[in-house]
C-alpha cells in the first residue's frame, strides 16, 4: 500500500485503457504516455499494460507501507527517496516506510511510478483509468490509500532495450490525414504543415493551439473521435484529442496523429512549438 | 435489398473509418447496427471495438494480427453479403419527464424565439417517438432523432455550466437526457427523476442505439416520488 502524503498537482492511476465501450459514450482514457507507462512497467517485470501513476507537472509526496520495486519514468520531477536524489528509467528497491517525494517536472509533463505487480486500484469496466462518474476518484487526494500486492521476488531483468521508449521531444508531430482534410481550402492545407503552432491550454481531454487558422468546412455531422485527432473548429482554433477525450464530435477532423505522436504530445507543456508532418 | 454506398479511410494505424454518404434516417441507423453485429460477429479474433455514429462506424482493430488493407477488404466483402446477425430484441422505453419551469430552465425562452406556447412544446415532446441514434459525449448519452420542426433551436452559443442529471434538452432535430451533472449547451425543458447510466450493471445504459423513447409528461409530486425510489424503479417498455 502507498500513502498520499502531499498529492501535487495532479496524480490520477491510469492502465493501457478501458476498451470495448466507447458505443456508450465511455472514453479510452489510460496514460496519456503510453510509451513510459509501458517502460514503467517493463523494468519491474509486469505485464505492459499494468496500472502506474501518472504525475502532472508537480509531483506528490508518498509513503511506502509495504516493501516492494518501483521505477520512475517520463518526465524529469526530481524523485528524492528518503532525502536521496534518484534515478529516472531504472529499478529501485523500497522498504516500508520509505518516503518519495516529487516535485516541479523540469522537462516534460507527465511523470509516471510504477510499482512491482501494479497498483491495485478499484477496476470499473475492465479498466483502472480514474475518470469522473466511471472511478470512485478522479485524482488523487491527501491521505488516500492505494494497494498494490506484495512484491515477492525481484524482478527479472529486462531484455527490452529501454532507449526504444525515449521519447524524441524535439521531434515533429506525425499525422494522417483526417476525414474532412480534403474539404480544407489550397491555402489552409499548405499553412497547416508551415505553421509553428504555439501549445495553449491542455488537459487530458484536449490540447488547444493558440494560432487559428481559416475554416472553411462547416460543422459535421456527430462522428467517431479517437485520441490524436485534430479538430477545427467554427472559430479556426485547433484542438488536439486526448486520452480523456469523448468518443463523437461534430467538429471537422482535419488530421489524426499517429501512436507515437500522442505520446510526445502529453510530454509537451504551454507555450511549446509543434510542427505537423505527414506520416 | 441494395445495399448503400459506403466509403473506407484509414483513421490511423490502428482504426478505419467506414463512411455512408447518405442522408440521415432510421433506415440508416438499422443498417449500420446490423452490419456492425455482422463485424463483431465474424471478426472478433482481431476486432478491438467499433464505434457507431449517425452515418459513419469506426472498426478499431488489432494491427498485429492484419494489415488495413487486407482489413477492407474483408469489410467489403462482409458488407455485400448483407447478411442479417445478431438481431437482438428492440424496445421502446417510457420515459418519465417533469416539464416543470423549476426543471425546464428553457422552456420560456423556446416558447417565446419559435412562437409556441410551453403546453404545445410539451404535448409534441410527448407525442413523438423518438429514435436512439447512438451515444456519446458523456457516458450514457442518448441522441435521439428527430424534433418535430415547431421546437428546432441552435444550441446555445454559450454552454451552461451545471445542467442537473437526467435534464432533458433539444438542440437543432435532436433531444438529448443528460446522465450527469454536466456543462451542456441543449436547451433544457425537463428533468427526468431516473437514472441513465449505473456503472455497476453490467449494462451500464438500459437502451441501446436502434431502441426507441417515448417521453411520459408528469407532475412535480410524481417526480419526487419517483426520485426518492429512484434505485428500485423499473423503467416501463415494450418490446418492438
Amino acid at each position: 500500500m502507498i500513502k498520499v502524503i502531499k498529492e501535487g498537482l495532479f496524480s490520477t492511476i491510469q492502465d493501457s485503457g478501458r476498451f470495448g465501450y466507447k458505443n456508450i459514450g465511455i472514453p479510452v482514457s489510460g496514460a496519456m504516455d503510453q510509451a513510459s507507462a509501458k517502460l514503467a512497467n517493463l523494468l519491474l517485470g509486469n505485464d505492459e499494460r499494468s496500472a502506474v501513476l501518472e504525475m502532472t507537472l508537480l509531483g506528490p509526496t508518498l509513503e511506502f507501507m509495504n516493501d516492494t520495486y518501483i521505477s520512475i519514468t517520463g518526465a524529469d520531477m526530481n524523485p528524492v527517496l528518503n532525502k536521496q536524489k534518484i534515478l529516472l528509467n531504472k529499478t529501485l528497491l523500497i522498504n516500508k516506510g520509505d518516503i518519495l517525494c516529487l516535485s516541479h517536472s523540469t522537462n516534460g509533463m507527465r511523470s509516471y511510478l510504477g510499482v512491482k505487480g501494479g497498483f491495485n486500484s478499484e477496476t470499473k469496466l475492465g479498466s483502472k483509468s480514474f475518470y469522473r462518474g466511471i472511478t470512485k476518484r478522479e485524482k488523487l487526494i491527501k491521505n488516500d490509500k492505494i494497494k498494490f500486492d506484495q512484491a515477492i521476488s525481484s524482478p527479472k531483468t529486462v531484455n527490452k532495450n529501454i532507449n526504444d521508449f525515449k521519447i524524441n521531444r524535439k521531434g515533429d508531430i506525425k499525422v494522417f490525414k483526417g476525414p474532412e482534410f480534403d474539404l480544407l481550402d489550397t491555402y489552409s492545407k499548405d499553412i497547416i504543415f508551415n505553421t509553428d503552432f504555439t501549445i495553449g491550454i491542455n488537459n487530458r481531454m484536449g490540447y488547444n493551439l493558440v494560432e487559428p487558422i481559416k475554416n472553411s468546412i462547416s460543422s459535421i455531422i456527430s462522428s467517431p473521435v479517437m485520441p490524436g485527432t485534430v479538430q477545427l473548429t467554427p472559430s479556426g482554433k485547433i484542438i488536439i484529442l486526448c486520452r480523456d477525450c469523448q468518443t463523437t464530435g461534430g467538429y471537422p477532423r482535419i488530421l489524426q496523429l499517429d501512436k507515437n505522436s500522442i505520446n510526445c504530445l502529453s510530454q509537451k507543456t504551454i507555450g511549446e512549438i509543434i510542427n505537423f508532418k505527414l506520416v | 435489398m441494395k445495399r448503400n454506398n459506403i466509403f473506407f479511410k484509414v483513421f490511423n494505424e490502428e482504426s478505419i473509418l467506414i463512411q455512408w454518404n447518405d442522408k440521415v434516417d432510421i433506415n440508416l441507423i438499422d443498417s449500420i447496427i446490423s452490419y456492425k453485429n455482422l463485424i463483431e460477429q465474424e471478426l472478433s479474433e482481431i476486432l478491438i471495438e467499433c464505434v457507431q455514429s449517425i452515418n459513419s462506424m469506426m472498426v478499431i482493430y488489432n494491427s498485429n494480427k492484419i494489415n488495413s488493407e487486407d482489413l477492407i477488404n474483408t469489410l467489403e466483402n462482409l458488407y455485400s453479403l448483407d447478411l442479417k446477425v445478431g438481431e437482438t430484441e428492440k424496445k421502446i422505453w417510457k420515459i418519465p419527464v417533469c416539464y416543470d419551469l423549476s426543471f425546464g430552465i428553457d422552456l420560456e425562452d423556446l416558447s417565446t424565439s419559435n412562437s409556441i406556447s410551453i403546453d404545445e412544446i410539451i404535448k409534441l415532446h410527448n407525442s413523438l417517438t423518438y429514435n436512439v441514434l447512438s451515444m456519446g459525449f458523456l457516458p450514457g448519452f442518448l441522441y435521439l432523432g428527430m424534433n418535430d420542426k415547431k421546437l428546432y433551436c441552435e444550441r446555445k452559443d454559450k454552454p451552461k455550466l451545471n445542467i442537473k442529471s437526467g435534464s432533458v434538452g433539444i438542440a437543432r432535430d435532436q433531444t438529448g437526457i443528460y446522465p450527469q451533472d454536466s456543462p451542456g449547451g441543449w436547451r433544457i425543458i425537463g428533468r427526468s427523476p431516473i437514472s441513465f447510466f449505473n456503472v455497476d450493471d453490467k449494462s451500464p445504459c438500459f437502451a441501446k442505439p436502434g431502441d426507441k423513447i417515448k417521453f411520459q409528461n408528469i407532475s412535480l409530486s410524481e417526480f419526487n416520488q419517483i426520485e426518492i425510489n429512484k434505485s428500485s424503479y423499473k423503467i416501463k417498455y415494450e418490446v418492438i
